[in-house]
């Protein structure tokens, strides 16, 4: 028992630290760098006016009507 | 536009949207991290694993000051950084001026000749298939895409604000003031907007609806609109 609150707080102390770390970790990893490669993919081979002729040939766009 | 059950924000439409994106998941992750870090803290105490009878200790106060101070200059940096991105106006290439009035909008393009237009609500009844309910208008603001577009907000009554949430646009519209907002849309395609004061009955009734396309093509309907 000699100790034990100092041993037991250091322990959990770290503990908890490492789990809002691992927390944060996995939140970086798993959502927010997807998430910055996904808009980079995107970007990288987006052709704004196959995209632009698409939304003409579907006739939503006011300035451009379909004929 | 949004779906019906979703969380997150809309695909962005502009780079400063982008930005705000990822900021937005920067800040998340450091709530998280603080969050977990005390419901695991407050799970331990709730099981009676960790108590104390402590009085002074020097040492944890340090550092349970020191670490939330670098906490927040973590947030502040990329914040600051982006509100001054956002501040950087130079030379935009169309200036519009969006009028706010109880229960529509009205746009000016006055770097052309003289376009000015108003921009109601479609209603519910008048509605074609396969477009969005309170969200479609009858006329909408063209903007050249990639172009930098300056939009001068200002209303006629009450309070209004201009929002477009995947340009990452929302400025107020105060009677007698001229507020500045600028946006560059990365893409073609429609982006919707509501607006975001609450100015009366009909505040959820006036949308906005940017819609950007080739220079060509603004420049053949504003030509038509002017005429």
């Amino acid at each position: 028992m000699r100790r034990l609150l100092a041993r037991r707080m250091k322990f959990h102390l770290l503990g908890a630290f490492l789990v809002s770390v691992g927390c944060a970790t996995l939140y970086k990893f798993g959502i927010a760098e997807p998430r910055k490669r996904a808009y980079a993919e995107f970007y990288k081979s987006y052709d704004p006016m196959k995209d632009f002729e698409a939304m003409k040939a579907a006739g939503v766009l006011e300035c451009a009507p379909p004929k | 536009m949004a779906n019906y059950s979703q969380l997150g924000f809309q695909d962005a439409s502009s780079p400063i949207m982008e930005e705000l994106i990822e900021f937005h998941d920067h800040a998340l992750m450091v709530a998280l991290a603080i969050c977990s870090l005390v419901l695991y803290l407050l799970a331990l105490m709730l099981s009676g694993k960790l108590s104390s009878s402590t009085v002074d200790a020097q040492e944890i106060e340090l550092v349970w000051t020191i670490l939330p101070a670098i906490v927040l200059i973590m947030l502040a940096l990329p914040s600051l950084q982006i509100l001054y991105m956002m501040d950087e106006i130079d030379e935009p290439d169309l200036t519009l001026k969006a009028i706010g009035h109880q229960w529509y909008w009205s746009y000016e393009y006055t770097d052309l000749k003289d376009l000015t237009f108003d921009s109601y609500m479609t209603p519910t009844t008048d509605l074609p298939l396969g477009h969005y309910r309170l969200l479609e208008v009858d006329h909408r603001v063209i903007v050249p895409m990639e172009s930098s577009v300056r939009v001068i907000v200002t209303a006629d009554d009450v309070l209004h604000s201009w929002a477009v949430p995947s340009l990452g646009v929302k400025t107020d519209a105060i009677p007698g003031r001229l507020n500045q907002t600028s946006f560059v849309a990365s893409r073609p395609g429609i982006f919707y907007g509501q607006c975001s004061e609450i100015c009366g009955a009909n505040h959820s009734y006036m949308p906005i609806v940017v819609e950007s396309a080739p220079l060509p093509y603004f420049e053949s309907w504003s030509s038509l609109l002017s005429s």
